[in-house]
């Protein structure tokens, strides 16, 4: 079950907020280089793939404005933060391996940078007893 | 500023000439005369799921692996993307190679893929191909590369679904139903794009037009139908005998003209001839007769004969063939301003 922290707010709602934040960054900054149409694909594409082991990312809403989980976060907020980790975190690498095969290194230089603290900060969260 | 200015307009126009294209093969030709001027590349390819093609648009020193390595890595990304693995064997390949570098950047007979760019070809949620530009080089290409190649993947995925939702009407808007060569309103469409090309780009263009000699003797003689069966006959001894980059149109009637790019008076005469002799030497089923058929052809050239524009080069590849004619048929003539 997901913990209470500080300020009343979940372990949960931490880790979705990161991981809502991150997605956001990683579509504004890779929609930038690829346009929205391409990246709304390769987002679709990677939550079919993803999807199949973690269902609940599943009904993730993307349009070619962007990623949105706010119809989705009271059900996602229920699930152990640790699970909920896992699930994005994958995501996340399989959208950078989708970029790589792509592009090679270009758009993963743009964006590692912006995720790898991030995924490191949500590990920390998800590790706290 | 002067710079991305420059390249939006390179931009631009790369956008413009992918829009008025009929085929995919005009496409990656437009495409890749253009993207020179905005990136440093080996080779571009558009694999077109429904055709199974790979069209390759690469430098002319690209050594056969290297084409290979560039088949393979984007049949490999294609299949990233979700798509049905696809056996390499079962692509088709159509190269068309030319000087994208000067000759002192020839490349390595060695050389192998360093770095790349692919994009999905996607509309609506659906792939119907994907993009690269493809580098010997290491790192050569940026994020802005990215930003301009993503643009113009974007119009072609546009463009070429607008190709599988109208291929029918395009068929019969573009070919002639007898002949299926292309029709006069193609060819029109076609010469504005290549004249636009050679009068402003200073690259040559010549035009044949040809004539099937007595061809109402055909006709009046052995019926329309077999008329049409010559028709037929002498249009595909016309596409044999062609290059790739060629515009064979049936210009009407028993009238045909050929847009030839990139070709100087002495290599269309050297391929009107070839047409001349080709025919006369066919012997063409009518009925139950054997016969003999000529053709007269007429050239015209840019900037050889100096038009100002593609009716005058029209104009004049139909004055050489009037010149053919009363020569006594069966030949070739060249435009020139003295004869009358």
């Amino acid at each position: 079950m997901a913990k209470e922290v500080k300020g009343g707010k979940w372990t949960s709602d931490l880790v979705l907020d990161l991981y809502a934040n991150l997605l956001s960054e990683v579509w504004e900054v890779v929609s930038a280089l690829i346009g929205e149409a391409i990246l709304e694909l390769l987002f679709n594409l990677s939550i079919k793939k993803i999807g199949e082991k973690y269902p609940f990312l599943k009904p993730l809403k993307v349009s070619e404005e962007g990623i949105f989980m706010d119809e989705i976060r009271e059900d996602l907020r229920n699930l152990p933060p640790a699970e909920l980790h896992r699930g994005f975190q994958s995501l996340i690498n399989h959208l950078l391996n989708l970029f790589s095969a792509l592009t090679e290194g270009v758009i993963s230089r743009e964006v590692f940078p912006k995720v790898f603290p991030k995924v490191r900060e949500a590990e920390r969260l998800v590790s706290q007893k | 500023m002067r710079f991305i200015v420059k390249h939006l307009n390179i931009l631009r126009s790369i956008i413009n000439t992918i829009n008025t294209s009929f085929e995919i093969k005009e496409i990656v030709e437009s495409a890749g005369n253009n993207l020179p001027s905005l990136f440093e590349f080996s080779a571009l390819g558009v694999l077109w799921k429904e055709e199974s093609t790979l069209y390759l648009y690469q430098e002319e020193t690209c050594p056969p692996s290297f084409t290979q390595e560039v088949a393979r890595n984007m049949v490999k990304v294609f299949s990233v993307l979700g798509e049905e693995p696809s056996d390499l064997a079962r692509v088709t390949i159509q190269v068309e190679k030319r000087k994208l570098r000067p000759s002192h950047m020839a490349m390595d007979p060695k050389a192998t893929l360093k770095s790349y760019l692919v994009l999905p070809l996607a509309l609506e949620e659906e792939i119907i191909g994907c993009v690269s530009l493809n580098s010997d080089q290491p790192n050569a290409f940026d994020a802005q590369d990215l930003q301009f190649f993503s643009v113009i993947g974007y119009q072609m995925a546009a463009t070429l679904k607008h190709f599988q939702r109208f291929s029918s009407v395009k068929t019969m808007a573009i070919y002639d139903t007898l002949t299926t060569l292309y029709n006069r309103r193609y060819l029109e469409e076609r010469l504005v794009v290549e004249a636009q090309k050679s009068f402003y780009g200073g690259s040559s263009l010549s035009l044949v037009m040809v004539d099937i000699d007595h061809f109402k003797k055909v006709n009046d003689t052995f019926g329309h139908t077999e008329g049409d069966k010559v028709l037929k006959e002498i249009a595909s001894l016309l596409k044999t005998s062609v290059r790739k980059k060629d515009t064979v149109a049936r210009y009407g009637g028993e009238e045909f003209i050929l847009v030839l790019p990139d070709a100087v008076v002495e290599e269309a005469n050297m391929i009107a001839e070839r047409i001349r002799r080709l025919v006369e030497k066919t012997l063409f089923e009518v009925g139950q007769a054997h016969i003999n058929i000529t053709v007269s052809l007429g050239i015209s050239n840019f900037p050889g004969h100096h038009p100002k524009s593609k009716e005058d080069l029209v104009r004049m590849a139909d004055q050489a063939l009037y010149d053919a004619k009363r020569g006594g048929r069966n030949r070739v003539c060249v435009f020139s301003p003295v004869q009358k």
